[in-house]
């Protein structure tokens, strides 16, 4: 019995002396003095193992370029889950102290609420800031902090357009929309002649969607105005006037707002029960591998506009970043791992390629083996060249909040359900402000509205 | 035996020690963490009670609390009455291929609740799933398994279908306990089958019965992977309180609020406890009257 | 079936015992079948679902075969996928669970047997303390004790699942009801009279009076083992150490989650793999019948 008392008290502390370590942190903001190229040259023929988090399948192949360059570096791979899950650990394995990677695929929106953990190594000190060529300049505006840190290279990314059913548009006589007004005429107008047919879906529980929307339609939600402070406006013209058109359109019944990358979903899009889909530039291949069933009928097109004849604007969803993750005991070899992998020629083709993930730099853009590509699934149109002109198209200010996971979590059950009910979005998207201010300010942030 | 009462801690000590190490310290250490406050800007600040005050005042907590106690009402009966004929049906030696409905039943215990809640998603879609497709055939409206109103119900099912083959074994397991000279004395007496599970079987069955009741009561209020695994098929129904254990996981894992989210949990814990000890409580005193 | 129940439909109301329960077998029998058909009817689908390709499994009746068959081709596309990374999975949760089974079916016994049959202090505190924890929300438990393992270095090792299995606070209410019908005292004082010492009584005594709750209780964990997701979602971050269940939410989550290189195909493998996953314990079920079974009804006869 003492034995157990004894035990558990040893525990006990143990749990004490835990909590009171983790709030140690290290220093993120300040720029440390850049590398000398001596010691990145040792560091890259020092053995040293570095361990890197990815979903993306089969990266091992641009991994092993690395490694042939620099044999005394071994990359191990670790796919932790895709999105929120390899987050979450992350997290966990961050204030735990021990299990973290070196090297990270974190996402764009994600950049910021990491780096306000301090959870990301600036990349300045390891040549990085070099590199603002090489890459789209949005992409490049995404990984750069407020003070100029660059927290990540990019890696790949998902400039919107619409893919359209070339066939249901043709069977009905649908020219395909140029304005968001064309738009909503179209969907009225294919929902009657054929009641099992939407013109979109516009998933109730993808913000990732939403949040691109919002971009191309030049909506300014968060801004960033320093560590401790975020600006939040949810709620503005801009976003009640994207509301409630979309809002309008569902409550209509002329657009569905069913969950995305359901069974259920695949199925529709399968059976053609939605005639576009509003994506990135990711999605031409998954679709390919997810509706086999449709192949040659589907055709790419950039998304309609807010304005008929103005210069035409994008927004993004997706596409992520390699970043350095603080604690790494050899942050020269991850940096310089994480920037190979990106900007070397060959790498960042295959990862075109051969992974197809959408291009971040502006070589691979250029490519004609990439831009090149017919694939018959779209009836030989050059979709990624359309992408790839797109991206230039992408609107570079938009900013994200340093609590992502909250800000999408509340627009999941404010925003989002009230596509899902077919209620009013307007007063949805003021709870959503709401909640998102609140939050904020409960994590002692300074909040401007 | 007072001289062997030393040995009797040596045999307890191994389970009590793995029993510290992996239950008790880890509480101590989430009630001890329920006493902070982290903020993403400021830092941790000792809080007091704060949490707590917060939580009992946090209506999406309440709502989750109360949506699970409806559960409890609507599924546990559902259950355990199935699961009680089941076992009643199985031991009476009126069913044919006994052994086979005994091993039909008990399956889905064997199915983790990850694949169980991904079937009965599949079967529940509202387009292209089995039952709209039937409802299609048949000129009905796809039912709306998914739907705001549907939702707990379907809920229950998958955990009816998960579970009604444990408590059958259980049960089946206490009825094979009963001494076999009371249901002859009750035969040769002239006792049908209905008769003798009636007035000789329920009653003996009152233990596990109470048993699985309390187990109900457990698994109702920590439900987590059924909404958490659904959440993805309909958003909008199943928000992140929907129920309190997932309500403390989303605050935990979504918004980083590890303290407020180790005194929900201690909160859970205490109404646990208390529908516990009510179910007891009632049971106990109807057993006596 | 129906020629049994024509039979009985048209037999004139007979009054004598015997054939009122022969006709009630009858009811009774088509009322269970139903029930089973509903418990059936899912795993029915999950065989169906995985003989079909992910093309079919989105544009054919959920309830019946495709056209072609592609069972094969997805269970060889399972086991290949990710360098083989499912077999893997599937022995990582045999491992897991087969050895926290194990040793919480011992230590359950073990201590069952200790709180049942000696009267220490604090006998019933303790055994009560234990009993409560059985209301702990498992959520509550899991950070915190992740934080533990942390400090220890234990996290992502395949002790961090094995370690937290090992305690079963049902196992050791269980064991202690029922070592207290299945160990006679007279048992243990006959061991005593002998001069054996308490542990070579237990062993050599006891526990073969106590093997048919031992393998009751070691089944029990055995599977909460095997369906554990929590925990080894929280405690590893190796895709090598993932037990089965983990390894196919995070193969569900690849193929759900959009974004950049995911795919809608591993949705098939998914579907297999699901029913790959469940073959082994309903298996074991099956095998272990006569042997699980007599051990429910040897407690029965015993209580």
């Amino acid at each position: 019995m003492k034995a157990v008392k004894r035990f558990s008290a040893a525990l006990l502390v143990l749990c004490l002396a835990a909590c009171t370590g983790d709030s140690a942190g290290d220093d993120g903001g300040s720029a440390a003095p850049p590398a000398a190229q001596a010691d990145i040259d040792k560091a890259l023929q020092t053995p040293t193992k570095l361990v890197f988090w990815t979903w993306v399948p089969d990266i091992q192949k641009e991994v092993t370029l690395f490694e042939q360059k620099y044999p005394a570096i071994d990359v191990e791979v670790v796919n932790a889950g895709q999105g929120e899950p390899q987050y979450t650990k992350l997290r966990t394995a961050l204030k735990a102290g021990s299990g973290a990677p070196d090297v990270a695929q974190i996402e764009f929106q994600y950049i910021p609420t990491f780096s306000l953990t301090k959870s990301l190594v600036d990349l300045r000190p390891y040549g990085a800031e070099a590199l603002k060529d090489t890459f789209v300049d949005w992409t490049w505006n995404q990984v750069t902090g407020a003070n100029g840190e660059i927290w990540g290279y990019p890696q790949d990314t998902g400039p919107m357009g619409m893919l359209y059913r070339k066939d249901i548009f043709d069977k009905h006589g649908i020219a395909v929309p140029k304005t968001w007004d064309e738009f909503a005429a179209a969907a009225r107008k294919l929902h009657a002649a054929d009641p099992n047919v939407y013109l979109t879906n516009l998933a109730s529980n993808q913000n990732g969607a939403w949040m691109g929307l919002l971009w191309q339609a030049g909506a300014k939600p968060f801004t960033n105005t320093g560590p401790e402070s975020v600006t939040v406006s949810l709620n503005d013209d801009v976003s009640k006037k994207v509301g409630s058109y979309w809002g309008g359109l569902i409550a209509e019944g002329v657009v569905s707002a069913d969950a995305d990358f359901t069974d259920a979903w695949y199925q529709a899009l399968n059976r053609g029960k939605y005639a576009t889909w509003l994506t990135a530039a990711w999605g031409p291949v998954f679709l390919t591998g997810s509706a086999k069933s449709t192949t040659g009928k589907w055709r790419a097109a950039p998304l309609p506009q807010w304005q008929s004849g103005g210069q035409e604007v994008s927004g993004n969803w997706g596409g992520s970043t390699s970043a350095v993750i603080t604690g790494t005991k050899n942050p020269i070899a991850a940096a310089k791992f994480a920037e190979f992998l990106n900007t070397d020629p060959e790498s960042t083709k295959k990862l075109a390629l051969e992974q197809f993930l959408f291009p971040a730099t502006k070589a691979v853009l250029a490519d004609p083996a990439f831009t090149g590509q017919k694939p018959e699934f779209y009836g030989g149109q050059a979709v990624n060249q359309e992408f790839a002109r797109i991206s230039d198209t992408v609107d570079k200010q938009f900013q994200w909040p340093p609590f992502l996971d909250q800000a999408v979590n509340d627009w999941d059950e404010t925003v989002g359900k009230s596509f899902a009910d077919k209620s009013d979005t307007s007063a949805a998207l003021d709870e959503w402000q709401k909640r998102v201010t609140d939050y904020a300010k409960n994590q002692g942030f300074k909040v401007n509205e | 035996m007072n001289t062997h009462a030393k040995s009797g801690y040596l045999f307890v000590a191994p389970f009590l020690l793995v029993f510290a190490a992996m239950l008790v310290a880890p509480l101590a250490y989430a009630a001890y963490l329920s006493l902070f406050r982290e903020q993403l800007i400021g830092g941790t600040v000792f809080a007091g009670f704060e949490n707590y005050t917060r939580a009992l005042q946090d209506d999406r907590l309440m709502d989750g609390v109360l949506r699970v106690a409806r559960f409890f009402v609507i599924q546990v009966p559902l259950m355990l009455a199935l699961s009680l004929a089941s076992a009643l049906a199985i031991d009476s030696g009126l069913l044919r291929f006994a052994k086979v409905f005994r091993l039909g039943i008990f399956i889905p215990y064997a199915v983790p609740a990850v694949v169980a809640t991904l079937m009965w998603g599949y079967l529940y879609g509202p387009d292209f799933g089995p039952f709209a497709q039937l409802a299609g055939k048949l000129g009905l409206p796809a039912p709306p398994f998914l739907s705001d109103d549907w939702m707990l119900g379907s809920m229950a099912n998958i955990v009816t279908w998960e579970f009604v083959g444990y408590n059958m074994i259980i049960l089946y397991a206490a009825l094979r306990a009963v001494p076999h000279d009371l249901y002859e004395a009750a035969a040769v007496d002239g006792a049908g089958a209905w008769r003798i599970a009636w007035s000789i079987k329920i009653p003996a069955l009152r233990p596990a019965l109470l048993l699985c009741l309390i187990f109900s009561v457990i698994g109702s209020f920590q439900l987590f992977a059924e909404p958490q695994l659904l959440q993805r098929l309909a958003p909008s129904v199943i928000d992140s309180g929907y129920t309190p254990n997932l309500y403390a996981y989303t605050l935990a894992f979504t918004g980083q609020e590890v303290n407020y989210a180790a005194a929900v949990s201690f909160l859970l814990g205490a109404v646990i406890v208390v529908a516990s000890y009510t179910v007891l409580f009632v049971s106990g005193r109807r057993s006596r009257s | 079936m129906t020629g049994t129940l024509e039979r009985t439909g048209t037999a004139a109301p007979a009054r004598h015992r015997k054939s009122l329960a022969s006709r009630r077998s009858n009811v009774l029998t088509l009322g269970m079948l139903a029930l089973l058909v509903y418990f059936l009817l899912p795993l029915f689908w999950l065989g169906v679902a995985s003989t079909k390709s992910t093309e079919d499994l989105f544009s054919t009746f959920g309830l019946w075969f495709a056209g072609d068959l592609n069972l094969f081709t997805n269970i060889k596309e399972t086991f290949t996928y990710g360098d083989g990374v499912y077999l893997r999975w599937m022995l990582n949760t045999l491992f897991y669970s087969l050895v926290s089974a194990g040793g919480a079916a011992f230590l359950a016994a073990l201590g069952g047997y200790g709180f049942a049959k000696y009267r220490f202090r604090g006998n019933n505190a303790l055994f009560g303390l234990v009993l409560g924890s059985i209301m702990v929300p498992t959520t509550a438990l899991a950070i915190p004790t992740y934080l533990l393992f942390s400090k220890v270095g234990m996290v992502n090792t395949p002790l961090a699942i094995i370690l937290p299995s090992l305690v079963s606070p049902f196992g050791l209410y269980l064991m202690r009801i029922y070592a207290q019908d299945a160990v006679p005292d007279s048992l243990i004082e006959a061991g005593r009279i002998d001069g054996a010492g308490e542990m070579s009584i237990f062993f050599r005594l006891a526990l073969r009076s106590l093997a048919p709750g031992i393998i009751t209780v070691l089944l029990f964990t055995l599977v909460a083992t095997w369906n554990n997701y929590f925990l080894p979602l929280i405690m590893l971050n190796d895709p090598d150490l993932y037990p089965i269940t983990v390894g196919l939410a995070a193969w569900s989550s690849q193929s759900a989650g959009g974004g950049s290189g995911s795919t809608g195909e591993l949705l098939a493998l998914v579907v297999t793999g699901s029913m790959l996953s469940i073959i082994p314990l309903i298996a074991a079920f099956l095998l272990l019948q006569r042997y699980w079974q007599s051990g429910l009804s040897a407690g029965g006869v015993k209580g």
